[in-house]
């Protein structure tokens, strides 16, 4: 940018004049400043001495500021160690208060505890007294039961030799006992094989006697053919007498095979084997609606049938005869009762050797009951016996087993029979046998 | 058949019984037909001998020695020639047991020994007249005991 060489001098003529202007008045202006300038000197003087004076106690203020500033550096230290302090001890104040709380709690406790303690060791206390006075009586106790001890381990003594004496003659009786058995067997078995041998020599002489009396009949004399007669009637007794015996003992040696049966069967069968001797004696027989018993069929089938005939031989010739057959279920109790009512109006040796029911057990009581002839009261017992018989074979057949067989028949069955008769009067004869 | 020509064996022990039997055949039929032995075993050897003729009925003792008819009665009815042959029980004892455990042996009759010759003469009939009529059979239980009663 160029401007032109006029110009400027026009510019410079204005500035000069202006510069003029401005001279003057900064002559004006100096002459007052120079008496500004003189006041101010002297103002500046006085300054100065008040600066002077100003700047020692400035110094000193400086110092003194200084000195505090280090104080207070010191304190802000000693402060903030302070404060840490301060803290620490609030934090362990904090802690302790929670110590102490605890220590107070745990006190309550123990003091609640100490308080349960004394009362436990009261009771304690009172408890060792009695157990004190227990243990002195348990002493005296103890002595007692010493002495009785003593006692009864001589009385142990004394029965252990007794029991060794007892088991002794327990096993001398057991020997005997087993000896009695073979003994029985034996006897049993003789008695079977001998009636069943002694049959056949027997039944010869019979078939030979009777060839005779048809074959040599018109060779023997009156009193020969008499005398075989005789022969005949004794073989048939003896025959008999073998048949009963060889029955007797087979009711031992059968084997034992209890049913529970219809009592009322075994009177029917009974009544038809019987149907031309009752039909023979007019006789009636009576039973009432007759119980079931657990029995050995057959032998008591043999049972009444001897009892039924024997009613029948032995029933009164005057009046037709009347049998009546009863039976019930009782227990032992009552039965005990009833025997002992019995007795009371006889004389014990009448019934010797009883034995008597157990109370609990059920029983089946069968009776038989006729209108014959009775007997003495004193023969109830004997007629029961093997081969006993009241009156004489001429009067009334028989062998005098019959009863003995019913007997047998009721051991067998572990029952009791009785009889009971007067003479003319009748008899009864109960039989017992265990129900259950 | 008539009772003549039925063949009869007897086996007994017994001396007299046989005798008796004998006597009792020879009074009632023709005997030429009737032998008797004296024991099981013989009667086991007779009746094992096939060349000769088998009897119509056999009359048979219990108590024999040697072999007695309870095993012989069993060697028959087990043996397939003899089984058929009719066996009479002949015996002098009667129980029920026994008479029961021979009907069941398949034995056809049982008789007891009368005492009586007289009666041992008719029961012995009475049984021979049943083996008239050919096989027979062994009869209800009811009929297996004869006695002098029923025949």
């Amino acid at each position: 940018m160029l401007k032109s060489r006029e110009s400027d001098e026009d510019e410079l003529g204005v500035a000069n004049k202006k510069l003029v202007f401005q001279n003057e008045e900064k002559e004006k202006r100096a002459a007052e400043l120079s008496i500004a300038n003189k006041e101010l000197i002297f103002q500046n003087e006085e300054k100065e001495k008040r600066a002077a004076e100003l700047s020692i106690a400035n110094k000193e203020l400086a110092f003194q500021n200084d000195e505090k500033e280090k104080r207070a550096a010191e304190l802000s230290i000693a402060n903030k160690e302070l404060a840490f302090q301060n803290d620490e001890k609030e934090k362990r104040a904090a802690e302790l208060s929670i110590a102490n709380k605890e220590l107070a709690f745990q006190n309550d406790e123990k003091e609640k505890r100490a308080a349960e303690l004394i009362i436990a060791n009261k009771e304690l206390a009172f408890q060792n007294d009695e157990k004190e006075k227990r243990a002195a009586e348990l002493i005296i106790a103890n002595k007692e039961l010493a002495f009785q001890n003593d006692e009864k381990e001589k009385r142990a003594a004394e029965l252990i030799v007794a029991n060794k004496e007892l088991a002794f003659q327990n096993e001398e009786k057991e020997k005997r006992a087993a000896e009695l058995i073979i003994a029985n067997k034996e006897l049993l078995a003789f008695t079977y094989i001998s009636s069943h041998d002694l049959q056949e020599p027997l039944r010869k002489i019979q078939t030979f006697v009777t060839i005779i009396l048809e074959n040599e009949n018109e060779n023997l004399s009156e009193k020969g053919k008499y005398n075989f007669k005789r022969m005949q009637l004794a073989a048939s007794r003896m025959q008999q007498l073998i048949d009963d015996l060889l029955a007797f003992s087979r009711i031992n040696t059968t084997d034992h095979k209890f049913e529970n049966t219809d009592l009322n069967l075994i009177v029917e069968e009974v009544k038809n084997e019987l149907r031309d001797t009752i039909q023979e004696n007019n006789a009636t027989i009576e039973t009432n609606e007759l119980c079931f018993a657990n029995i050995i069929t057959f032998q008591f089938r043999q049972l009444m049938y001897n009892l039924i005939s024997n009613a029948l031989k032995f029933s009164n010739p005057a009046i037709p005869s009347h049998i009546v057959i009863k039976s019930s279920i009782v227990k032992g109790s009552k039965l005990n009762c009833d025997r002992l009512a019995i007795y009371a109006g006889k004389k014990i040796n009448e019934h010797p050797g009883q034995e008597s029911f157990s109370p609990e057990k059920n029983y089946c009581h069968i009776s038989v009951t006729d209108n014959g002839i009775g007997f003495e009261p004193h023969f109830s017992e004997r007629i029961f016996g093997v081969f006993q018989k009241l009156h004489s074979k001429e009067v009334y057949a028989g062998t005098g087993i019959g009863l003995a067989i019913v007997k047998k028949i009721v051991e067998n069955h572990e029952g009791l029979i009785t009889a009971t008769s007067e003479l003319n009067k009748g008899a009864t004869f109960d039989i017992y046998i265990p129900a259950d | 058949m008539n009772l003549n020509e039925l063949i009869i064996l007897l086996a007994d022990d017994d001396t007299d019984d046989r005798i008796f039997f004998k006597d009792a055949i020879a009074e009632l039929i023709n005997p030429v037909n009737f032998t008797a032995v004296r024991d099981g075993e013989e009667l086991m050897q007779l009746l094992s001998n096939e060349t000769k003729k088998l009897p119509h009925v056999i009359f048979l003792d219990l108590n024999m020695p040697r072999k007695n008819g309870f095993e012989c009665l069993a060697e028959i009815k087990k043996n397939k020639r003899l089984k058929n042959l009719p066996v009479v029980i002949f015996s002098t004892s009667f129980e029920q047991e026994v008479v029961d455990l021979l009907y069941d042996n398949g034995a056809h009759f049982f008789i007891r020994k009368p005492s009586e010759f007289k009666l041992f003469k008719k029961i012995i009939l009475y049984t021979l007249t049943r083996f008239i009529p050919q096989n027979i059979i062994q009869p209800a239980k009811i009929n297996f005991v004869l006695t002098v009663e029923n025949s």
